[in-house]
């Protein structure tokens, strides 16, 4: 009612603003008029009477004013005038208005682009029809609640649940080989990964190229609701152990190698040497439930085709097959879905006591991939938000000193304008519409920026991963929410830093102002101590980026020279990747594993070359290992002396090519190794575990179970009821840089009866170019084996501390350079900004004696006063903020000293630098001139 | 003729609702008519009516239109609306209220107290 009237009358007073004008123009003239008239009749002269009625009248331009106000129309038009004259006078202050401007584009930019990266990669619902309503189905046995499913077991749910429209299984990918497929150059590698320090295996020029495919059950797009770019999707009917065998090409793909050729769908394809069908194209970066684009997608039942899965492990419930994900039907919830599993695992435990004696079943949704974080994933995702948040944080604070020093020059203007009448709210809004301008010009510019830095963050990132990996998706445009918020938080800062110096501004007491008095002599307005905290507040920021990027960076560079007790930079691994997908028979295999050694070995400069079933960088794999004799002290008898331990079968020269010291008894003899014997090299960690205080040789171990638990295809655990340890090796760290294994055994390799993927070689000089002729060397062997080689100093490159402190620590050196840069600006203007406010005052001190340096030190003690302190905040906030990064990465040198003052060190200097330039100034005031000034 | 008072502050909206409230008026008419009711004790300043008119029709309590004049010229009529009727109401029960106890404040005696 009244509220509709009122709204109709402003949208009436804008939009007809002429017409109302002109009304009102009538309304006003008939009043004088008809006053005029009466006047007149009592006798007054027509002339005379206008003119006393206009007198009587008053202000005519001021009641229209009024009435302008009281209908609202005043909003928009003073809205309009004040955005013309805040663009006049930003255009009349260039330097200020682009320093603003790009401070603020920068924080805005950087926010938007990594927040997106991260919303994209991580957070972002799954492109697929109706996210919310995808779980992801995990086995669950004590002590793993995330296991995954065997392919029974994931018949076994899918056939009898009813709480879903479907569940569906992904297989997991693999690489197999393709001899239709136009061989390709060394890969390109990524010059930013490069320069960072990471170096991910690379395929030996002269092997073959291996294409990644992953395998899903049947009904996996029809669960996900996919439409295919051409041709068609992957059926069930496709997914049978007697169909014909189809393949589905991923849309990046198919640019990448066909060049989008139409006649590839209906053409055929040879995997590992098996002719398939291709049936269809998925759109261009469509990754369904993945993290990342694969190459090909193909049905389960094609693993079995290419000799991923023996047909009759599809039978076997300890094989991992897959991981299950499933819809919920209409109007099924998550817990109900869970209680009808609970159901069905129970029916399952009591069918197959053996096997299933332990498995339960757990439903997670699967929206997006934020679940399979894993807390040091976290903790550089946490260390990256903070970083770039930090940085919006700086250019607020920069942008806000800015616009104090801008209100203190905008004094006097401030004080006419109060001084012939304009109101006190009026000049606010105006002073306000400044600073929202520059938010505003913030914005345009920034989502430019952000888009830009969203492009090469992600080509970076997909440059540096192998394409055998697949491609992550790479149409990402910046988030529009999240470029929201940051404009927001700037506008928001524009207004609130905008708003102190404008409520300060327009209480001036008018006739000092109008006086140039207010700044006389020191007087120590507020303004200057705001500035003051704003510079303090940023040199703390700035300093805690820099210190956690330095404390990171020397984290990473700790970890590269971490002796992880074998030697690795003169030790190439070759492995060869997949060789299920040769399909050789084992003999073989046998005769190339035994080729392949003869020839590496041959390579002038190598000095030896040993086998492993597992590499010594992060290829751990457990089995459970128990003493046969019970330990001689009491304390240790009462635990459960069953413990996993690492294993790998390893030929007798492994220890000397990785320079692995026997501590004491000896390393396998060639036949011990031959006839595979019953004895074993254990670390001195595992030594000590089981027998502390005793010597180990001669002791016995039980290795393995006799009832295998879960494992993967290939890769059977070891069983043996007794095994003499003949050795005790040093420790070495292979699990993880920070400390050595827990307990590590070696099985002696017998050459004539296990091929093994690994070979490492030990190299006279530096390996790295050792690798075109070890690659020559495969070819020569069998050209159609994929192996990737690199030095094991490079693949401690990818351990996880290292990758997370790495990255982490660049991210804030990059983020904290700029803000350092921000800092410098911010203290330079604030000097200049003193230097000029004073120039009347130092003149008078100059006149009355006072020397330049005297100058110098009272302009750049003003100066320095708010960096110190704010060196001091930003040392205390380093302090707990390297404690919360140690908490999640171990192995951060704390307290380093290096980190602490010669970063502070060093930022100190370059603000005392940002100090002194403008404070030289101060020195060069002419008194003379100075004076003149009043 | 008495000396004319000053106007209250915040009593002109009441007037004008008044002065309206007994027929559709232009401008000029209700600046009239409410000197003629006050028997021309009040002085009203000019200007300010305009202001005050157009902040009564932008809150919805009094309506325009324009008509002809009494010698037939083209002016602004304003007339009451139904809630400019409840809001006269209520302001003059408040004025009333209002006016009674400042009586009864002002007419206290020293017995009384």
């Amino acid at each position: 009612m009244s509220l509709w009237s009122r709204a109709r009358s402003w949208l009436g007073a804008v939009t007809k603003r002429s017409r109302m004008e002109r009304e009102m123009d009538a309304e006003l003239r008939f009043h004088i008029e008809a006053f005029a008239e009466d006047l007149v009749r009592r006798g007054v002269l027509r002339e005379e009477a206008l003119r006393r009625a206009r007198i009587e009248f008053g202000g005519v331009e001021r009641a229209k004013e009024e009435c302008r106000e009281a209908r609202g129309a005043n909003f928009l038009e003073s809205l309009i005038q004040d955005a013309r004259f805040g663009l006049r006078m930003l255009r009349k202050n260039p330097g200020f208005t682009s320093v603003a401007v790009l401070t603020l584009a920068l924080g805005i930019a950087v926010n938007t682009a990594v927040f997106t990266a991260f919303d994209a990669l991580v957070l972002r619902p799954r492109p697929v029809k109706d996210p919310d309503s995808l779980v992801a189905v995990f086995r669950t046995t004590p002590g793993d609640a995330r296991g995954r499913f065997s392919y029974p077991d994931y018949i076994y749910f899918r056939d009898r649940s009813k709480s879903f429209s479907d569940l569906s299984l992904f297989a997991f990918g693999m690489a197999l080989t393709s001899s239709d497929l136009p061989p390709t150059g060394p890969e390109a590698r990524s010059r930013l990964a490069g320069a960072v320090g990471f170096q991910l295996p690379q395929l030996l020029q002269g092997s073959a190229q291996p294409v990644v495919a992953v395998f899903v059950s049947g009904n996996y797009f029809q669960m996900l609701g996919a439409v295919p770019l051409r041709g068609r999707l992957l059926v069930p009917a496709d997914d049978q152990l007697g169909s014909s065998p189809v393949v589905l090409m991923s849309g990046n793909f198919w640019q990448r190698q066909f060049h989008s050729d139409p006649k590839v769908v209906g053409s055929v394809l040879h995997l590992n040497g098996v002719p398939f069908t291709v049936v269809g194209v998925t759109p261009v970066d469509y990754m369904g439930t993945l993290p990342n684009v694969p190459s090909l997608w193909a049905p389960v039942a094609a693993k079995v085709r290419v000799g991923g899965l023996a047909a009759e492990n599809l039978e076997n419930r300890l094989l991992i097959a897959g991981m299950p994900a499933g819809r919920l039907k209409p109007g099924v919830s998550l817990s109900d879905a869970q209680a009808e599993l609970d159901v069905l695992a129970a029916q399952l435990r009591i069918a197959h006591p053996e096997d299933e004696k332990n498995t339960g079943v757990l439903l997670l949704p699967d929206r997006n991939d934020a679940a399979m974080l894993g807390p040091e994933e976290w903790a550089l995702v946490g260390a990256a938000m903070s970083a770039v948040g930090l940085l919006l944080l700086i250019a607020c604070a920069n942008v806000a000193s800015l616009l104090l020093a801008r209100a203190a020059v905008r004094h006097k203007e401030i004080a006419v304008r109060l001084a012939i009448g304009a109101s006190r709210g009026r000049l606010l809004r105006q002073l306000l519409t400044e600073s929202i301008l520059i938010a505003l010009f913030a914005g345009a510019a920034g989502l430019p920026l952000a888009a830009w830095l969203l492009h090469l963050l992600i080509v970076e990132i997909a440059s540096a991963l192998p394409s055998a990996w697949g491609t992550i998706a790479l149409q990402v445009s910046p988030d529009v929410r999240i470029f929201a918020y940051a404009l927001l938080v700037s506008c928001a800062a524009g207004i609130a830093f905008g708003l102190a110096p404008a409520l300060q501004a327009s209480k001036p007491d008018v006739n000092s102002a109008l006086k140039a008095e207010g700044t006389l002599f020191g007087r120590r307005l507020s303004r200057s101590r705001l500035r003051g905290l704003l510079i303090a507040g940023q040199m703390a920021a700035c300093l805690v980026l820099l210190i956690s990027s330095t404390l990171l960076l020397r984290g990473s560079q700790r970890a590269l020279e971490i002796d992880a007790g074998f030697e690795s930079r003169h030790v190439v691994c070759l492995e060869i990747i997949n060789p299920a997908n040769l399909r050789y028979p084992q003999a073989r295999m046998l005769q190339a594993n035994r080729d392949l050694i003869r020839g590496i070995a041959s390579v002038p400069g190598v000095r030896s070359v040993a086998q492993a079933s597992r590499d010594p960088v992060g290829g751990i794999r457990w089995v459970p290992v128990a003493p046969v004799e019970a330990a001689a002290s009491a304390s240790a008898s009462h635990e459960s002396q069953t413990t996993g331990a690492g294993y790998s079968y390893v030929t007798p020269n492994y220890f000397d090519t990785l320079r692995i010291p026997i501590l004491r008894g000896r390393v396998f003899t060639p036949s011990e190794a031959e006839g595979q014997a019953p004895v074993v090299v254990i670390s001195e960690a595992t030594a000590r575990r089981f027998w502390p205080g005793e010597d180990a040789i001669g002791k016995h171990l039980k290795i393995g179970l006799e009832k295998g638990t879960m494992f993967y295809p290939g890769e059977k655990d070891p069983f043996i009821p007794s095994s003499a340890v003949i050795g005790v090796a040093r420790d070495v760290r292979s699990m993880d840089l920070r400390r050595i294994d827990e307990s590590y055994v070696y099985l002696p390799l017998s050459q004539s009866r296990q091929w093994t993927r690994i070979l490492l070689a030990r190299t006279e000089a530096d390996p790295r170019q050792l690798l075109p002729a070890f690659g020559h060397e495969v070819q020569r062997v069998d050209a159609s084996l994929p192996v990737v080689g690199a030095p094991l100093c490079t693949m401690i490159s990818m351990d996880p501390f290292f990758v997370v402190s790495r990255v982490g620590g660049l991210l804030a050196s990059i983020v904290g350079a700029l803000g350092l840069l921000l800092v410098c600006m911010g203290v330079y203007g604030m000097v200049s900004y003193t230097v000029a406010q004073r120039t009347h005052e130092i003149g008078i001190r100059m006149a009355l004696g006072a020397r330049g340096t005297q100058v110098l030190k009272l302009i750049a003690h003003e100066g320095l006063r708010p960096i110190l302190a704010g060196m001091l905040i930003g040392i205390v906030a380093s302090a707990g903020v390297s404690r919360l990064l140690a908490a999640m990465l171990f192995g951060l040198n704390l307290l380093d000293a290096f980190s602490f003052f010669g970063v502070s060190l060093l930022l100190g200097g370059v603000a005392l630098v940002a100090t002194l330039l403008p404070a030289r100034r101060a020195t060069k005031v002419d008194p003379m001139v100075a004076l003149r000034y009043e | 003729m008495d000396k004319q008072m000053e106007l209250l502050q915040g009593t002109l909206d009441m007037l004008i609702l008044k002065a309206v409230s007994l027929g559709p008026l232009h401008g000029y008419g209700i600046l009239l008519r409410i000197q003629q009711i006050s028997k021309d004790r009040l002085e009203i300043q000019q200007g300010s009516l305009y202001p005050a008119l157009y902040r009564l029709e932008h809150q919805g309590w009094i309506a325009s239109e324009w008509g002809e004049s009494e010698n037939k010229r083209k002016a602004k009529y304003y007339r009451l609306t139904a809630a400019g009727r409840r809001k006269l109401q209520t302001e003059a029960e408040k004025w009333n209220r209002m006016a009674d106890l400042i009586e009864g404040i002002l007419g206290t005696t020293a017995e009384e107290v």
